[in-house]
């Protein structure tokens, strides 16, 4: 099934434009949406879950009108929101089984196998007559998967999900959304390019509301082939560098020289080696071009 | 650093919206009262009228803090959140960390607070300031602006509470960090002040409790309680010892909480804990880092979305929330608070302060205790459920799954509901086992049930309807409360501007009660009649409440709207016009049965009625009229029906010296017939007064007869307005409420000024007792002197029938019962008709048979009231006259609390006293002696005073019957008891009068001119007649008043008045106590007496000498209350006390006062007071000192020891050594 969003538009009451004109198509799989803070994904998001009306544009799924049937699409949807809390005073176990009922699963036996699934998956098993108000950041985190799996959602969508996760479970989260977005579509977004280098197979760069591309991973560094360019610099030719240059990072090596890396259609000169595109170099070439040009 | 806070914070405030709201809501209210109270509504609505000034500075005082009591709801959301906001906002993590001083900070968010709270109310002075003068307001009830009423309440009262108060809540929220902790604080101390206030109510506490309420009411109570209308009009409530202790103790409770929260404040990332467990031995643990997962197979789950299944799911999450308000501690510190008021309340069930059995409607009556507690709690958990999800910040999760919104919406009510349920059910449990606690097995669970969860849980459902909706349309618990607060209060003042029917205000309508008699009666139908109406109401409350339902994330207004408008599709909309629909009909029906098939009047209409009856008819007022002289009438009673059908006879006769032309016949709106035995022309016909003028065609002369005949019946009774007083079980009625009468009868507005409004001259109420042409009537009837009276009356197969008279007959006929009564000697114009399920007890004094028919299960006190008939008609008997009848009957009815004598017939409600505890067997002394024996004793006493001494309808006739009779029972309980336990019935009485007469609304004239109030009539005249019985002696008062009874009873016109008897009292006086009848009958005369100091010696003969220093001063009081301390020709008196500035002032003294000097003997292990003397000293000036010589030891001396003068400070009458 294809998420498909058109012309979508938003405003907020202070003026700022959350979404701007945005138009994307999101098939099957694993989608990232990279973008810096700010820059209107977790809006997109909860535009998409249903929890904030647009002001105009609109978003189909599949053959679900989101915006006129806010219901058809909660049936198959699962959302982890960049941020949540939890009622007080209740088990892991209690709080699923209450998500479980609002997701319309009707028979008792079929809820305690799923929440019992999904608590196996998340690593919350041992923990789940513990009340989740008392969890950790990361075993909320957990929680928050282990609630979106509970109706087999056919649309996932799960906004920052790997902040504040330990390296050992950012792996098993992506995993399990990898396992779980084969046959579904996961809309995940992040501010960190590694997670989508690993994950996705569709991805699109978001600022200022507004998608600035969209490609898969491969593909987008495929069309960076021979473009970047790297150079060793000392610390204080940076400056002129930048100028002559069009730099996409720099990083200190350990003897304080700078590691520059440098998008150019042609070798900008002798000094600069040609290096294998990054998702990085897609990520800032993408930013950088967004950029207002400054009046001198 | 201090300053930067504090006027960031209160920069913050004044940004806020919510500021202004507040403001503007406390100005509107205020306003809105002190313009009500000042008579604003008077050309919409009745005229307010008072002897009383509304912006006088106890009135303001008054007002004032009575409107900041709500500002205290308020306090948790300014005071709390100013410290809280920081904790939400997480905000304090990183200020914690800032280089300022826990003194700097706590100071600034408190001070910065209390700011914003005293700007609130400021803004309620300024509400009441313009209110009292807002044109239209009536000047009569306003003085001038006094900037000292309001700065004072504001500084000793205002002002310490709210420093009180806001440190409590203060600390509450810092240690907590939790605004709803806050908030519960302030209930539970609403709470505790409302118990702590019944508790210390005993007027021996009075000292106590002005110390211990923390809002300082009684502690300004204290001075004010006894202030008659002149001084709470003109004086400023003194700033003086007990005030300012009672300010100087709760302003150091305030420091002390203050300090608390200073001390313990920490700059720290978690709140304070308590835990009344040991911390669990501590656990490394670790979490498993290993084995990612590669294959997931989540269990196929199949999803039902249907609506069955919403419905169940629905239920399941109002499981969820139920658990919620349940485990919540706010919800169990009201119960828990709430149980305690209920229980207090429940041990102090029964009326005039006896004690009841613990029957199970008494129980239920006592729970209603709980009602604020269950409002409080709907209200608060409205808020809390429908907010819940965004509280918490689970909302992201909750409103993406495929729930429909009434499911979550409903689940919020029915969790509501519930816990409506639950705590109705505690009311349930507190009433068994208060009654298994006092060993009372007759346990109507059924009642219990039908009631609380039946008629009761329908008006609390009908506030969670309104209360779901105001809480979703407002978003902030909080806010939402206070409005619904505001709302519930504010409704019963809807009356003030106009708004009476219950139609027009949300929730009101026709209430219930039950009696063990009649059940609920015809009460119940009605009651439930407006509850459906209301239901109907609160649903569609609920469906605009689901419309504006948040989904997502919060929306602004116009969102909401335009939300709510693509919600209302067509079933939405259709379900919606059939409620209102509903509604409106409904509504339109109860208006119509209440308005249209029914004369309704509104207050303005019923005033605007009186006045023109008094302009039509006044004038035909001392217009002769033939007198009744034989009354004859069958009554048929139609239980089933709650029908009535009589029809009579009056014999009259012309007994004045001329021709009588016309007869004015006065009757009630039923549908009757009238016939006169002579011929006649209906000159005039009024069915709005129902005053009807005959012409007749022969004038009756002087000395001539003529016959009436009647029929009357009542219209049928409908669903909405009862039109008969017949009930199925217990009916009660007199030949007032039935039966014509003749001329005019009164009934005329009696407040000068609302008179003056409408043109009519200012109102005497009565003439004077020395008015010989006024004494032509009783104060009973104007129509009649003494009659003869037979009467039939028939009821149903089950019951009894009485009236007045000898039972002459009984029958059955067509499965009626048919009771024939005949009177054998005359009686006043004046019965009552009764008719139960009667069951009956016989006894015999002397050859008078003694009955009591009561209701089957009430036989408790039986025994008792037997004992109350003999002793009173042994103490009349003996004292003053024979009893003039062969018979006495004491007949139960329902309830009113109250007994009235008729000839040998006397109606007595069944809760005042069958149901009372009467069997204290810690004291045998007192056995059987108690509220109950008292009222048959003075029920009986009538039978004398009033049925056979009747005063003329002047003023200060009730002392004639009223005072006597209380006389009488005072003297009988006397002899059963001892001289020495009359002090705690003299206390109440005189408690009762000082406290009554100030919510005097005209004038307060002395004894022998009262205009019928009972303070005068009952208390005072009993405090009065004891009295002087001690004066003079009780034989000697006995004998004089023995001579007065034979001089006018069943005596013809001119009747006795009080001068009459008052000059046989004074023929009885020695010349030296003149005076006490001057000072207790002719005015109003109060001492005020006082131990000063006391010490005692033991002399070397074994007895002791105690010398006694005590203040005696009189003064009198005119009609308004204000202090006379002389009078024409004689100047008062003067003495100043050591150190004082002010000097005692008095009238010039001559008159007698006991002192008595008293010890405690042990008698069966119990203390008891035994006199050593008691004596009448001659008493002259002010400052006395006296020297006793005593047998034993002493105790206690006391100056007028017993209280028998009327003194308003009684508890410095006595001294302990």
């Amino acid at each position: 099934m294809k998420l498909v969003i058109k012309d979508l538009t938003k405003t907020y009451k202070n003026g700022v434009k959350a979404t701007d004109n945005l138009n994307l198509e999101i098939g099957t799989g694993m989608f990232g949406l990279l973008g810096p803070n700010g820059a209107g994904k977790s809006s997109l998001m909860r535009t998409i879950a249903t929890l904030q009306s647009p002001d105009s544009g609109s978003i189909m799924f599949g053959d679900i009108n989101v915006l006129e049937d806010k219901m058809a699409l909660r049936k198959v949807l699962g959302y982890l929101p960049q941020s949540f809390g939890v009622y007080p005073k209740m088990s892991a176990e209690a709080l699923l089984d209450y998500f479980a009922t609002l997701k319309g699963i009707s028979s008792k036996s079929e809820r305690q196998a799923i929440v019992k699934e999904v608590l196996d998956i998340t690593n919350l098993y041992d923990v789940r007559k513990k009340h989740v108000a008392g969890y950790s950041g990361g075993m909320k985190q957990r929680f928050g998967i282990a609630q979106l799996l509970l109706n087999n959602p056919k649309l996932i969508i799960v906004d920052e999900p790997t902040a504040g996760l330990d390296p050992a479970e950012r792996h098993r989260f992506l995993n399990v959304l990898r396992e779980v977005g084969t046959n579904c579509t996961v809309i995940f977004s992040t501010h960190i390019v590694e997670d989508v280098k690993e994950l996705c197979n569709d991805m699109a760069i978001l600022n200022g509301g507004r998608i600035l591309k969209q490609a898969t991973p491969t593909q987008a560094r495929m069309e960076l082939q021979g473009q970047i360019w790297t150079k060793v610099i000392d610390r204080d030719d940076l400056e002129a560098h930048e100028a002559q240059y069009n730099i996409l990072s720099s990083n200190y090596n350990e003897d304080n020289s700078l590691n520059i890396r440098v998008y150019s259609e042609a070798q900008p000169s002798e000094a600069f080696k040609s290096v294998e595109p990054q998702l990085d170099d897609v990520y800032f070439i993408a930013l950088k071009q967004d950029e207002p040009v400054s009046a001198l | 650093m201090f300053s930067t806070i504090f006027s960031y914070e209160l920069k913050y405030w004044l940004k806020r919206p919510a500021t202004y709201i507040y403001m503007a809501i406390f100005f509107m209210l205020s306003l809105f009262m002190a313009a009500t109270t000042a008579g604003i509504f008077d050309s919409i609505t009745a005229t307010t009228s008072s002897a009383r000034i509304v912006n006088s500075p106890i009135g303001i005082n008054n007002l004032f803090n009575g409107l900041t009591i709500l500002i205290f709801f308020l306090f948790p959301s300014i005071i709390g959140a100013s410290i809280n906001r920081d904790f939400k906002s997480e905000m304090h993590s990183i200020l914690y960390s800032y280089p300022f001083t826990k003194a700097n900070y706590l100071f600034a968010k408190f001070f910065s607070a209390i700011v914003v709270v005293t700007l609130i109310v400021l803004t309620i002075g300024i509400g009441m300031f313009i209110g009292f003068r807002l044109p239209g307001t009536n000047s009569d009830l306003i003085i001038d602006f006094d900037i000292q009423s309001y700065f004072n309440a504001y500084w000793l009262f205002i002002l310490p509470n709210i420093l009180l108060f806001g440190a409590i809540v203060f600390a509450v929220v810092t240690f907590t960090r939790n605004i709803a902790a806050g908030f519960i604080t302030v209930i539970l101390l609403l709470f505790v002040q409302g118990v702590t206030d019944s508790l210390l109510s005993d007027p021996d506490s009075r000292y106590l409790a002005a110390l211990m309420d923390p809002f300082g009411s009684s502690a300004s109570d204290y001075y004010t309680r006894y202030w008659t209308v002149y001084e709470q009009n003109e004086m400023h409530i003194p700033i003086k010892e007990v005030i300012l202790y009672n300010r100087l103790i709760w302003l150091g409770v305030a420091s002390l909480v203050f300090g608390m929260v200073f001390k313990f404040f920490k700059f720290s990332q978690n709140a304070l804990s308590f835990s009344f467990f040991k911390k669990k031995k501590g656990e490394r643990s670790t979490k498993r880092n290993f084995g990612g997962i590669t294959k997931i197979n989540l269990p196929k789950v199949t999803k039902d979305y249907s609506f069955i299944q919403n419905l169940k799911a629905t239920w399941k999450i109002s499981n969820v929330e139920f658990k919620y308000i349940v485990k919540s501690w706010p919800f169990i510190s009201i119960v828990l608070v709430g149980l305690i008021i209920v229980l207090v309340a429940l041990a102090d069930v029964g009326s005039t302060g006896t004690a009841s059995y613990p029957r199970t409607w008494l129980m239920l009556r006592g729970g209603s205790a709980f009602v604020f507690a269950i409002n409080i709690c709907t209200f608060l958990y409205a808020g809390m459920l429908v907010n819940r999800s965004k509280i918490a910040n689970i909302n992201g999760l909750e409103d993406v799954t495929p729930i429909p919104n009434w499911s979550l919406f409903l689940s919020k009510f029915i969790a509501i509901v519930k816990m409506q349920i639950l705590l109705l059910s505690v009311v349930m449990v507190a009433g068994i086992l208060f009654q298994l606690y006092k060993g009372y097995f007759d346990i109507e669970i059924g009642l219990y049930i039908k009631e609380l969860f039946g008629l009761k849980l329908i008006n609390y459902v009908i506030w969670a309807f309104l209360a779901l909706m105001i809480q979703t349309l407002i978003r902030n618990p909080y806010l939402g409360l206070f409005v619904l607060l505001v709302i519930v209060i504010g409704i019963p003042f809807l009356s003030l501007a106009g708004v009476e029917q219950a139609i027009f205000k949300y929730n009101e309508g026709s209430g219930f009660s039950y009696n063990d008699m009649n059940g609920y009666g015809d009460s119940l139908a009605r009651y439930l009649t407006y509850k459906f109406y209301w239901v109907l109401g609160g649903l569609v409350l609920m469906l605009v409440a689901a419309l504006f339902w948040v989904r997502g994330l919060p929306h602004s207004f116009k969102e909401r709207i335009a939300i709510a408008k693509a919600r209302f599709t067509t079933p939405v909309a259709t379900a919606f016009i059939v409620l209102l629909a509903g509604f409106l009909t409904m509504g339109y029906t109860i208006y119509h049965g209440t308005n249209i098939n029914n004369d309704r009047y509104s207050s303005k209409e019923v005033e605007e009625l009186t006045v023109e009856w008094e302009k039509t008819y006044k004038q035909y007022e001392n217009y002769a009229q033939p007198r009744i002289v034989a009354v004859k009438v069958n009554l048929d009673l139609f239980i089933d029906s709650r029908d009535f059908e009589a029809s009579g006879e009056y014999a009259m006769i012309n007994k004045t010296d001329k021709a009588i032309d016309s007869i004015f016949l006065n009757h009630n709106d039923y549908p009757s017939t009238f016939k006169f035995n002579r011929e006649n022309t209906l000159v005039k016909e009024d069915t709005l007064y129902n005053f009807d003028i005959y012409r007749l065609k022969q004038p009756l002369m002087p000395g001539d007869s003529m016959t009436l005949d009647f029929t009357v019946k009542n219209k049928p009774n409908t669903l909405f307005v009862s039109n008969s007083p017949i009930i199925e079980n217990g009916t009660f009625i007199n030949n007032m409420q039935l039966f014509p009468s003749f001329g005019y009868n009164g009934g005329e507005l009696t407040d000068d000024k609302t008179r003056e409004k409408y043109g009519l001259p200012p109102n005497a109420l009565k003439p004077l007792p020395s008015d010989s042409t006024a004494l032509g009537n009783t104060y009973i009837s104007k129509d009649s002197d003494w009659i003869d009276f037979e009467a039939t009356v028939s009821t149903s197969k089950d019951q009894i029938a009485i009236a007045p008279g000898y039972l002459q007959k009984e029958w059955e006929a067509d499965g009626r019962r048919y009771f024939h009564y005949k009177m054998d000697s005359k009686i006043l114009n004046f019965y009552a008709f009764n008719s139960a399920e009667y069951k009956v007890k016989k006894d015999k004094w002397k050859d008078v048979n003694l009955e009591i028919y009561y209701h089957e299960g009430h036989e408790y006190n039986l025994e008792s009231m037997m004992d109350g008939m003999k002793a009173s008609l042994e103490y009349n008997t003996e004292n003053f006259s024979p009893y003039q009848h062969k018979q006495l009957r004491i007949i139960e009815f329902p309830s009113g609390g109250f007994a009235q004598s008729f000839p040998n017939t006397i109606p007595f409600s069944g809760d005042v006293g069958f149901i009372a505890v009467v069997d204290d067997e810690d004291d045998e002394d007192e056995a059987g002696l108690n509220y109950m024996y008292a009222i048959t004793v003075h029920e009986v006493a009538h039978q004398w005073w009033a049925h056979q001494v009747i005063g003329a309808d002047v003023l200060g006739a009730t002392m004639l019957s009223e005072s006597l009779s209380e006389y009488v029972s005072l003297k009988v309980l006397e002899k059963e008891l001892g001289k020495t336990q009359m002090r705690k019935f003299l206390k109440k009485s005189l408690d009762d009068y000082l406290f009554r007469r100030t919510f005097e609304r005209k004038r307060e004239k002395p004894l022998m001119y009262n205009d019928g109030q009972g303070y005068i009539h009952y208390q005072k005249g009993s405090l009065v007649f004891y009295a002087l019985s001690d004066y003079i002696g009780e034989d000697v008062l006995n004998n004089a008043l023995k001579t007065y009874v034979e001089k006018v009873k069943f005596q013809e016109p001119p009747y006795t008045t009080s001068i009459d008897m008052v000059n046989h009292l004074k023929a009885a006086t020695p010349d030296s106590l003149q005076y006490v009848i001057t000072d207790m009958f002719e005015t109003i005369t109060l001492y005020d007496n006082k131990i000063k100091t006391v010490s005692s010696t033991e002399l070397d003969n074994g007895k002791y000498q105690v010398d006694i220093e005590f203040e005696v001063s009189k003064y009198r009081n005119d009609e308004r209350g204000k202090q006379l301390f002389s009078e024409e020709g004689r100047d008062s008196i003067s003495y100043l006390p050591e150190g004082k500035e002010k000097p005692i002032l008095s009238l010039p003294l001559q008159d007698y006062i006991d002192i008595g000097v008293f010890t405690e003997h042990e008698v069966d292990g119990k203390m008891k007071e035994k006199q050593l003397y008691l004596k009448k000293h001659n008493i002259t000036v002010i400052d006395n000192k006296v020297s006793i010589i005593v047998d034993e030891k002493p105790t206690e001396v006391g100056v007028d020891p017993y209280n028998i003068l009327i003194d308003r400070n009684s508890g410095d009458n006595r001294q302990k050594l």
